[in-house]
């Protein structure tokens, strides 16, 4: 049965999340092709990591990494039990950020997300939430736009 | 100094989805679903197997632009749509296109192609402040 349109609007959050410096690494090691748990610790970074996460001295996140906060409001949109989405049937169809600001350790992030559009193609589900992850300072850090595609069993 | 884009502008930059790298990207983010970390439940799920997070294949665009630019704060926006799994053992090759620079931009159009020259990624472009 496809999701009901009445689900537009449907709010969620706000999330928060507090950056760590160790989890910069650990995703920017994982996303560079090592292993995150046998990261590099102290002051270095491996020469092909620096530009994802050294800016001069600082400790910048890698842009993507705000897939590991700004996706809390998504992830509580497509688990929302009155969508009754199947996860094992849901793949990520698009994704967009704009980016503002960068994440630093010590940042905490708030997200919140809405559900802006739902419709049905093809025997797919299909539901877009955009979502809105501030600093501390209230700036805006990223916006992001998920489309989420859930199959029909 | 920042690295100067110019259009026409082309680089690559290649990364294999090796048998571990789901669950090291599930680690690193947190993205724990099934599909992407028990082989069982990648069947299940009609996938063949387990795939790879689409937003590690998003961070592999982003990081060849990264790469390029060797400034990460420099990335303005990226767009995606997921057009096929990644799945174990792909070696995916992103090719990126500076193919307009205006108003403080690059656009910089990335094509991301498995093994078999398949597009996993379509309509993939990344922005950098210039």
């Amino acid at each position: 049965m496809p999701i009901d349109k009445k689900h537009i609007g449907s709010k969620y959050g706000p999330t928060t999340y507090e950056i760590g410096a160790e989890k910069l690494r650990e995703f920017a090691y994982a996303v560079g092709g090592g292993v995150p748990s046998m990261g590099f610790t102290g002051t270095g970074a491996p020469t092909s990591l620096l530009p994802q996460l050294w800016q001069g001295r600082e400790i910048v996140g890698f842009p993507s990494f705000c897939n590991v906060f700004a996706i809390a409001p998504f992830g509580l949109a497509v688990t929302d039990p009155k969508l009754g989405i199947n996860l094992l049937m849901l793949v990520h169809g698009e994704q967009e950020y704009e980016f503002f600001e960068p994440v630093r350790p010590g940042d905490v992030i708030t997200s919140t997300g809405e559900i802006t559009d739902i419709f049905e193609k093809q025997a797919k589900d299909f539901v877009t939430v955009v979502t809105e992850s501030k600093n501390q300072h209230g700036k805006v850090v990223v916006r992001g736009r998920w489309l989420a595609v859930i199959r029909h069993g | 100094m920042a690295k100067q884009l110019s259009v026409g502008d082309t680089f690559t930059h290649v990364r294999e989805c090796d048998k571990y790298r789901p669950i090291y990207y599930a680690a690193a983010s947190g993205d724990f679903n099934p599909i992407h970390i028990d082989a069982d439940a990648g069947k299940a799920a009609g996938l063949g197997g387990p795939i790879l997070q689409g937003l590690c294949t998003l961070s592999w665009a982003v990081e060849s632009v990264v790469n390029h630019v060797e400034d990460a704060t420099r990335i303005a926006k990226v767009k995606v749509r997921f057009s096929r799994p990644v799945m174990i053992d792909d070696t995916i090759t992103y090719t990126g296109k500076v193919t307009e620079v205006a108003n403080g931009r690059a656009v910089v159009e990335v094509a991301a192609k498995n093994q078999k020259g398949e597009d996993v990624l379509k309509g993939a472009v990344v922005e950098v402040r210039v």
